[in-house]
């Protein structure tokens, strides 16, 4: 086991966390598919307005590579598609039904021994609708299969506040994972498996974890130990898969069946009850928070981690990366003489504040705190940045529209934790000019 | 309650300077003020959804608050040193209030004219008012001497604004310190009020009054001077200048960096808030002491007395304690990585001194070392980025 020393990130003190305790949720009368937040596909739909489907039928696929495919998370009638501007495919939205009928598919060939094919895994997988959990670095795209990486990282702590601990959706489930991991080894020459070193459970920590970090958010992301340990160019390229996915992988090979159950977190400071739910992948968001929110009006809901996620509302549902949502305050109140209060309780990463004696977690809301400015080059940005990129010269070479200057500061590393904009005096967006350029730069390559 | 009042003004008047409204030109302004009492309503959109509890208001006004014990004793001391020389009580508020009477109208016309600057060039520009004019417009003031005339000082504050800050885009778009170029423009333009014996104290006369009060030279002034011979610690020693009193700052000089002593405290207040890079404070310190050590070494029997001073006295006497602790940590025109900062700071404490010992025109030199090294600071980075960038596994 290697062990690795973080020491650039962040830990943000903030109130909210989830307890570790695990409540099944009651099954929903609707789930669905959010084709639209899954980041670069083409997708074509494969199902119309009351068309039967069982969980496991191909709801669409990827116009890009039709063997990747997307399945029904339930079996019943598709109530609804909805559309968005320009006829991007927002949501799939299936009425269940109460016979759960699955489309069984043929697993037997990957009992036993360990060692199978490739391409029979891949081709399993991608049928069973669950090869796209697994991702590319460094687009974080779903994983290119005729590409064979040396290492795929499995990440398994989620140092992004709110993020289900992987102790709990670990706890019953350790044979799921092991099993996953067994079928991931044939994938790629090496699988790490990156854990923080709190991570006690002893049970597989002799065993599996290869890598085990001490560290802040993001040390867990799999583009900051890619960071740490390659030695060369050809390394940049690799697969990763969340510790949870792992999971669903493992229960797809045991059992043949399209997996869809999810351990959500549900926090946050406005979360009346803060805790995990067994739910379903495309659960509405609506059936974890109805009655646990504490201030209906303020709350703003925010699906898959607080730096990365998106604003969702309660009539939408949960999308096919995403395991947790959180309740903030949506903040937004001005103060009399704000910039001059000594700020015990409120958070920040500078020095400047006297909540650097507060050892609490602190209440925050999604305030800008500020205007925006010109960048004064305070440098903050680059002191927290975990993958040493330079953010306040590399959007500089952004505005100006010098991409090449900002793929040599190692744009491409950047691993979208969005600290540079949180940290920022000025409150550039700076994660978000990497983002688009991101973007921008994968649609000129391909 | 007061602020609630206020609020309802606010929100009351805003609709005047909206779009349609007659003082919409104004906009900029109005939105300034609101922000300065309220702080701003908006709220992220996208992720990341939290912020940092600080933003640039919070910065500048640090270095504000770090400035005040100079600004303070820059006050007491320029009354002081007019009541020494007329012959008035020397008593803490007669000084004090005589300070009041010559430093508040050098900050008021500093901040009132480069306000108008600000909102000028905000208005046509549409974009918002910086507060780094906070900070640049009671730095300035401090830099003078007591005696500048006011529309001198208006003159140097629009130079530093508009040349040295708003051609290139307003805040953090700026090469040199916007301060500094104000008060470098005058230094030029105007050496009659900016150097020499005379300007360092105000002379009040009293009507019955016939002899001429002379007033004293700064302790650079004398030690430039100094022949072959002289000691110039021995020199300053007669003058009444001490070393003490070199720290604590009770002489003659521009009305903010006398004082050595509040420097240094506004410095480490700077530099434990992380506001200010102690990296270039220190590094120039350093630069100081090692060349004053160096030319200790060199000075032989015949060479000018400066060579063989004490360097300590480098650091507490003139500007340089008041440029290295405010004027070269301004991120803006310093290098941004963190290691060329040792140099830079380095870099200013070597200038310094070399003017100051080997070029009699100036006794001075924090101000053209610090302007200097503003030009290469973006050199400095481009050097360390390329090494830095260099040791990178590359991602294309």
């Amino acid at each position: 086991m290697i062990l690795l020393n973080i020491k650039k990130g962040f830990d943000l003190k903030i109130e909210g966390s989830p307890l570790p305790e695990l409540r099944e949720l009651k099954k929903p009368a609707f789930v669905a598919f959010l084709p639209e937040i899954i980041p670069f596909i083409k997708p074509r739909l494969l199902v119309k307005t009351g068309d039967m489907v069982r969980i496991g039928s191909t709801l669409f696929i990827d116009k890009r590579n039709p063997d990747i495919k997307f399945l029904s998370p339930g079996s019943g009638k598709i109530e609804t598609i909805n559309y968005g501007p320009r006829r991007v495919i927002k949501e799939i939205i299936i009425k269940l039904d109460n016979k759960e009928e699955f489309v069984e598919f043929d697993v037997n060939k990957f009992s036993g021994n360990n060692e199978y094919n490739r391409d029979d895994i891949i081709k399993s997988m991608m049928d069973g609708g669950i090869w796209p959990f697994i991702r590319e670095l460094p687009f974080r795209d779903i994983a290119v299969p005729d590409f064979k990486p040396q290492v795929l990282i499995v990440s398994l702590d989620n140092k992004e506040p709110f993020q289900p601990d992987p102790q709990v959706y670990l706890k019953e489930e350790i044979n799921l994972f092991k099993t996953g991991i067994s079928i991931l080894k044939n994938l790629v020459k090496d699988v790490y498996v990156h854990s923080s070193k709190d991570f006690i459970n002893i049970d597989m920590a002799d065993n599996l974890v290869t890598h085990k970090f001490s560290g802040s958010y993001p040390a867990d992301d799999p583009g900051v130990l890619l960071h740490r340990i390659r030695k060369d160019p050809s390394e940049n390229r690799i697969w990763y898969i969340n510790g949870q996915d792992v999971l669903l992988l493992g229960c797809f090979f045991s059992t043949g069946r399209y997996p869809v159950k999810r351990t959500v977190a549900l926090a946050g400071s406005l979360a009346k009850k803060r805790m995990y739910f067994n739910t379903r992948i495309g659960v509405p968001i609506n059936n974890l928070v109805e009655g646990r929110i504490a201030d209906e009006n303020k709350a703003r809901l925010i699906a898959g981690g607080i730096f990365r996620g998106y604003a969702a509302s309660r009539e939408s549902f949960l999308g096919f990366y995403e395991t947790s949502v959180a309740l903030l305050p949506e903040g937004g109140k001005s103060e009399t003489f704000g910039f001059l209060r000594a700020g015990y309780d409120r958070p920040s990463y500078s020095k400047t504040f006297l909540s650097y004696f507060n050892r609490l977690p602190l209440t925050t809301d999604c305030s800008l705190h500020g205007e925006e400015r010109a960048c004064v080059n305070c440098g903050a940005c680059a002191k927290v940045c975990p993958v040493d990129i330079l953010p306040q010269f590399a959007f500089k070479s952004l505005v100006a529209a010098d991409i090449e200057e900002a793929l040599s500061h190692g744009m491409l590393d950047c691993v979208d934790c969005g600290l540079c904009s949180y940290v920022c005096t000025s409150k550039i967006d700076l994660c978000g000019f990497f983002k688009k350029a991101k973007q921008v730069y994968y649609k000129d390559k391909s | 309650m007061l602020f609630g009042k206020i609020k309802i003004s606010f929100d009351k008047n805003r609709k005047h300077f909206q779009n349609g409204g007659k003082l919409k030109n104004l906009y900029p302004l109005f939105e300034a003020l609101e922000a300065f009492f309220f702080s701003p309503e908006n709220i992220t959109k996208e992720g990341p959804h939290l912020r940092d509890s600080i933003d640039l208001k919070r910065f500048m006004s640090f270095v504000v608050i770090a400035l005040l014990p100079t600004f303070f004793f820059g006050i007491y001391n320029a009354g002081y040193q007019a009541n020494l020389i007329a012959g008035f009580s020397l008593d803490f508020w007669a000084a004090f209030s005589k300070g009041l009477v010559i430093v508040l109208p050098l900050v008021f016309v500093s901040y009132s004219v480069g306000f108008f600057w600000e909102i000028l060039f905000a208005s046509i520009r549409k974009h918002k008012i910086s507060e780094g004019f906070l900070v640049t417009g009671l730095l300035f003031p401090l830099t003078l001497p007591p005696t500048i005339p006011l529309w001198q000082a208006a003159l140097g504050i629009s130079f530093g604004v508009v040349i040295g800050k708003e051609i290139f885009g307003g805040t953090g778009r700026n090469i040199l310190n916007p301060a500094l170029t104000g008060r470098a423009f005058l230094f030029f333009a105007y050496p009659a009020k900016m150097t020499g014996e005379s300007v360092w104290t105000v002379v009040y006369k009293l009507k019955d009054q016939s002899v001429d009060i002379v007033s004293g030279a700064t302790p650079l002034a004398v030690s430039a001077l100094a022949g072959i011979n002289d000691n110039i610690e021995v020199l300053l020693a007669q003058k009444g200048y001490s070393f003490l009193r070199l720290f604590t700052g009770t002489y003659p000089g521009s009305i903010g960096e006398t004082s050595a002593m509040l420097c240094i405290a506004g410095a480490v207040f700077l530099m434990v808030t992380g506001i200010a890079s102690y990296r270039i404070i220190l590094g120039g310190i350093l630069g100081v002491l090692s060349t004053g050590y160096l030319l200790n070494m060199v000075a032989g029997d015949s060479s000018a007395a400066w060579l063989s001073i004490n360097p300590f006295y480098h650091l507490v006497m003139g500007g340089f304690a008041f440029g290295i602790s405010f004027m070269a940590t301004d991120p803006v025109s310093a290098p941004g990585m963190e290691n060329v900062k040792w140099v830079y700071g380095f870099a200013i404490g070597v200038l310094t001194v070399l003017i100051r010992v080997f070029n009699p025109a100036y006794s001075e030199g924090v101000m053209m070392a610090i302007l200097f090294m503003n030009l290469f600071a973006p050199l400095l980075d481009y050097v360390e980025i390329k090494f830095r960038l260099k040791k990178r596994v590359p991602n294309v």
